[in-house]
């Protein structure tokens, strides 16, 4: 731990040496928050909806859905669920999307067709493999001045969609805090290249790789799966947590900041945000918020000690 | 029956032979070594065919200059499949240069929790990584964390290369590979990717790399493994995912087990790697590519 949190912080200052003075985001960006009480409901509509809201259009585009699968525990809630999965890819159809494909790359397991049959792809999404790519061994493409990489690579299949829609699960995560739209870019790394886990990432530092992912990505769209996220020792043995919402929006900062609103943590007091408010909103003045008001439906989620101090106040939601 | 259920397979690995002569991860996409590694190793029997060879020759074009082999054409940083390329070359009795220097580079390889800054960390207390960082493993590239598949690959690769070098230091490294393996088991009695446990909470195994744990240890000396191939045998036994089965009938057969073959009926994917799996993971043979020389049936 204390290698990582060296070799992160190293990492970071080779960062601040490298990068110039970035501005704080000075628009306003639309999130939609929407109420869906279970996987049965139509969430096609529902998705639909939150499209709308955000003034999203995607005619004409080839959209990459990026769900968020980890691994498989019965007991708990640790993936996109299925259904949210497939209502997203016939919605993004009805509105005259080129392409959409579902793809992944997770971070522990190599077989990700395996934790995807675990998790319910196959039955879940008809033809699903004929409809889906594993980042982890498409073809790559370097990027450069990654953080301190000086070559970095990333999927063709991610580099050259229009769109990346990041649905992750709504969930707490023991090293980062939370585990929303922005982090769930980790599964666009690719394994081949890096490994399982993509151990890379955790030398440039969670917090750093999370931000350089997100500027590498800028076309995106978030649907985060609230209906049932998980509390406590996320992202993988935490419990699941019954919130019964789907978070939308184009700007990942302030679907984050909104989600960490929803969840009872402060946005102020995670990292990652603080160190995207060049890329995004995060202050409440700035998020246009439709649907539902983040404060009504704030339900906070249980926190583990070392991110006790990350609780948002009564009013935080508010302010 | 073998046959029925092998023909299919192996004609999806020549008909996606690319043109440079390697494999790509799946069809119509550029070549990689590991999957060239593997597609090599399933059609060995076709060694002395031109497309055999084709792919033989691209894979020893792409080895660095420091005896690492690169991942591909494009990603030329060194790799861990380093490991898979030395087993092929055991495969192919070729002991050259070429696999004296790779060798060498996986003897000085290790996983940067290895350091000596970190090990002295660990030992007055500054570091809690919950391994012991004096157990070397191999990491899947230089400068990053050692783990479960990339040190069991290489174990395979020195075990099977030991007969062929003169450095005691093999000697020295598989003890030291195999030691952090078993320190790294999980608490169910298999493998992850390397971590038991995160934040003081038992973390659980899973079946592939579990099968690939067993495979880098065959012969250790170290540990009774009869519990840990009962727990694969389970896993094996409950597992649906066929990446899973192919590496634990892979490794199970190692271990002398006797499983039956796979359904002939089990379609053919166009995951090119799962293909070559499920070829050498059949009871024929092609499973003796992973095992060390010397070692009983």
């Amino acid at each position: 731990m204390v290698r990582r949190a060296l070799t992160a912080a190293l990492a970071a200052g080779l960062a601040s040496c490298q990068k110039t003075e970035r501005k704080i985001f000075s628009g306003s960006s639309p999130v939609a928050v929407l109420r869906a009480k279970s996987y049965q409901i139509d969430l096609t509509n529902t998705i639909l909806e939150g499209i709308r809201l955000c003034g999203l259009d995607v005619k004409g585009k080839t959209v990459l859905l990026k769900p968020n699968l980890v691994e498989f525990d019965a007991s708990t809630a640790i993936n996109t669920d299925v259904a949210l999965v497939a209502a997203a890819l016939e919605a993004f159809r009805s509105l005259g999307a080129a392409s959409v494909t579902i793809a992944e790359g997770p971070g522990h397991r190599r077989d990700t067709l395996g934790v995807a049959d675990e998790a319910g792809y196959w039955k879940g999404v008809r033809n699903f493999e004929g409809q889906f790519v594993d980042l982890n061994r498409d073809d790559v493409t370097p990027v450069s001045n990654f953080v301190n990489e000086k070559q970095f690579f990333l999927p063709n299949t991610a580099l050259g969609a229009d769109l990346i829609v990041s649905m992750p699960k709504m969930k707490t995560h023991h090293w980062a805090a939370a585990t929303l739209s922005m982090k769930n870019l980790f599964g666009l790394v690719p394994g081949s290249v890096y490994g399982w886990p993509k151990n890379t990432l955790h030398y440039i530092g969670i917090d750093n790789s999370i931000v350089a992912l997100n500027r590498q990505f800028r076309k995106t769209f978030a649907i985060v799966d609230g209906i049932v996220g998980m509390e406590g020792n996320g992202p993988i043995q935490g419990q699941a947590k019954n919130v019964g919402l789907l978070v939308f929006g184009q700007d990942l900062v302030a679907v984050d900041s909104t989600c960490c609103r929803i969840m009872g943590i402060d946005p102020a007091k995670v990292a990652y945000l603080q160190q995207a408010a060049d890329l995004g909103a995060i202050a409440p003045g700035q998020i246009q918020q439709r649907g539902e008001n983040p404060h009504a439906v704030r339900n906070d989620f249980q926190l583990i000690s070392e991110f006790a101090a990350y609780r948002l106040s009564p009013e935080g939601a508010k302010a | 029956m073998v046959q029925d259920y092998l023909r299919p397979r192996l004609e999806v690995l020549r008909n996606n032979q690319n043109p440079d002569g390697g494999w790509a991860y799946f069809p119509g996409k550029r070549s990689w070594l590991e999957p060239t590694a593997y597609a090599l190793l399933a059609l060995h029997r076709e060694a002395e065919s031109e497309a055999w060879q084709r792919g033989w020759r691209l894979l020893r074009s792409w080895q660095r200059p420091d005896g690492a082999w690169q991942a591909n054409g494009q990603v030329t940083d060194p790799h861990w499949s380093t490991a898979l390329a030395v087993t092929l070359h055991c495969s192919q009795q070729v002991y050259d240069d070429s696999f004296q220097r790779a060798v060498a580079w996986l003897l000085a390889c290790s996983g940067a929790e290895s350091s000596l800054l970190v090990r002295m960390m660990t030992m007055v207390g500054l570091s809690k990584l919950g391994n012991d960082p004096s157990y070397r493993g191999w990491p899947w590239r230089p400068d990053t964390t050692a783990w479960i598949e990339p040190t069991a690959h290489t174990l395979v690769a020195l075990k099977r290369a030991a007969p062929q070098v003169r450095d005691a230091e093999l000697a020295r490294r598989v003890v030291l590979g195999e030691g952090m393996i078993l320190r790294r088991r999980c608490s169910d009695g298999g493998w992850n990717y390397g971590a038991r446990a995160a934040l003081g909470i038992d973390l659980p195994s899973y079946p592939e790399t579990t099968a690939l744990a067993l495979l880098g240890l065959q012969g250790s000396r170290e540990a009774d493994l009869s519990g840990a191939v009962r727990h694969a045998t389970q896993l094996w036994q409950n597992s649906r995912s066929r990446w899973s089965r192919a590496w634990l009938a892979i490794s199970l057969r190692l271990f002398g087990a006797d499983l039956p073959n796979e359904p002939t009926d089990q379609p053919v994917t166009n995951d090119l790697i799962l293909n070559a799996l499920e070829v050498l993971a059949v009871s024929d043979g092609g499973f003796r590519h992973f095992r060390p020389e010397g070692m009983p049936s």
